[in-house]
């Protein structure tokens, strides 16, 4: 055999080895348990975190049977939650149909200040309980976070740290009719006014909304600024004194999940605000359709707000929804 | 022979370099393909609103020959806030682009745009005449 043949020898061998040897498998070891209280934590709600809304958690908790149950759960929240704030005393699972079916093992919690407490009532070992957290108006635009703890028979805590979570700027509110007597709309008060009402606070009407239907225009649902060429404002007087000329822009198939509660997980937020550029805005928009909408922005520029169309009926009114930042 | 086959071998590889980075398929300014078509107008029109819903009432009305479209638009359309679409020829492209929303509000000066050709020789502008429907 040559030195060439031997050399050529070798390296074969070589790479059979490393073919054989690569392809391996690893042994596989089932991973252990601890053997220890545990505690784990997720955030069930997500989008802006506005005052009034609450924020959900499933806290879940654990320990081996042989050592104990569990006797008892707490939350520090760093701001005290508004009224309702409280752990559901029901662990959950899910039915075949998919519903939520709650089983009662703990008392009903009590909250006072920050902390929030719940004692089982079950002999359990292993539960997770949801705790709502609604948002008080003194965490509006700062952070707040939450310490999860829990207790076991032996006396022996774990803790979950969450957060922080930012309380947004925002205000909102829900489902306000609008038809043809109820149709001066105000972003500074949210809210909706008739003409007598308008008459005494002119300068808080920001948009009218009204209905026609013209032969051979789409007219329609319209919410239109009081200084709007009155071409847009059919067979409307308008009270004393409203005339604020309000930036409005129409949108289609922005259907925030805050204002529409619908199937889309879309939110509009503050940073929406923010960037929004109103310099070419009209101060009309009609032919407004369910589930349409229309940017807003007031005359003194201290209020942007996407007012959300919830329903519209043919005999001239609609339901309407509003989510607001105040710019300065 | 060893010698030969080295050297045709090189040979070879300068000459796929070379041909590789040839200017064959040429490109315009805006790294789009230069090709030979002549043709050059726009075959469609459309214009949305800022909710992305068209604002016409009818097919906009466009004369290759005198290079205008006109398109009437509903009642109550926010003429400062359009975006305009334009279907043109194969392999044409639009001067000015259009990048975003358009101002038609003004309507005795309305906008124009110009198609110029595959070729990029052909040079068309096309004027669009905006009315509201009364």
């Amino acid at each position: 055999m040559t030195l060439k043949n031997i050399g050529f020898l070798v390296t074969i061998v070589g790479m059979l080895f490393v073919v054989l040897t690569g392809c391996e498998d690893d042994e596989y070891s089932l991973p252990q348990p601890k053997n220890e209280f545990q505690n784990d934590c997720i955030k069930r709600t997500i989008g802006p975190n506005l005052v009034g809304n609450r924020i959900e958690f499933a806290y879940a908790m654990a320990l081996p049977p042989d050592l104990g149950a569990l006797a008892s759960a707490q939350v520090e929240a760093s701001i005290p939650g508004a009224a309702n704030t409280r752990f559901d005393n029901l662990a959950y699972y899910t039915a075949g149909n998919g519903a939520d079916v709650g089983i009662e093992v703990a008392s009903p919690s009590s909250t006072e200040g920050n902390f929030t407490n719940v004692t089982f009532t079950r002999d359990t070992f292993a539960t997770t309980l949801r705790y709502y957290y609604v948002i008080p108006e003194e965490a509006r635009g700062q952070s707040v976070s939450f310490t999860f703890s829990a207790k076991d028979s032996n006396g022996k805590t774990v803790k979950y740290d969450m957060g922080p979570y930012e309380i947004s700027n925002m205000d909102m509110a829900l489902d306000r009719a609008v038809n043809g007597t109820a149709m001066y709309i105000s972003v500074a008060d949210m809210a909706v006014y008739d003409a007598a009402q308008a008459a005494t606070m002119p300068d808080k009407i920001d948009v009218v909304y009204l209905y026609r239907s013209i032969g051979g225009k789409n007219f329609n649902h319209a919410l239109v600024a009081p200084a709007a060429d009155p071409v847009y404002l059919p067979g409307v007087t308008l009270p004393a004194g409203v005339d604020n000329n309000t930036k409005i822009i129409e949108t289609l198939n922005l259907r925030d999940q805050h204002l529409a509660r619908l199937q889309y997980g879309v939110y509009v937020d503050e940073v929406d605000f923010r960037n929004l550029n109103l310099s070419t805005a009209s101060n009309f928009a009609i032919n407004l359709k369910a589930e349409s909408g229309a940017w807003v922005e007031t005359e003194d520029g201290k209020y942007r707000a996407y007012i959300y169309v919830n329903s519209v009926n043919a005999n001239g009114s609609a339901v309407i929804s509003m989510k607001r930042l105040t710019m300065f | 022979m060893k010698k030969y086959f080295k050297i045709s071998l090189i040979v070879a590889l300068v000459l796929v370099l070379s041909t590789r980075c040839s200017d064959d398929l040429p490109i315009d300014e805006d790294g789009l393909l230069i090709t030979r078509r002549s043709e050059c107008y726009v075959s469609s029109f459309e214009l949305l609103g800022t909710d992305f819903q068209t604002v016409r009432t009818k097919a906009a009305a466009i004369d290759t020959t005198a290079q205008t479209i006109n398109v009437e638009v509903a009642f109550g359309t926010d003429l400062k806030n359009l975006y305009p679409q334009f279907t043109l020829v194969t392999d044409a492209k639009l001067d000015p682009k259009i990048t975003g929303k358009v101002d038609f509000s003004d309507l005795a000066n309305p906008k124009q745009y110009t198609v110029i050709s595959g070729n990029r020789k052909v040079r068309k502008t096309y004027t669009v005449y905006i009315t509201v429907q009364p």
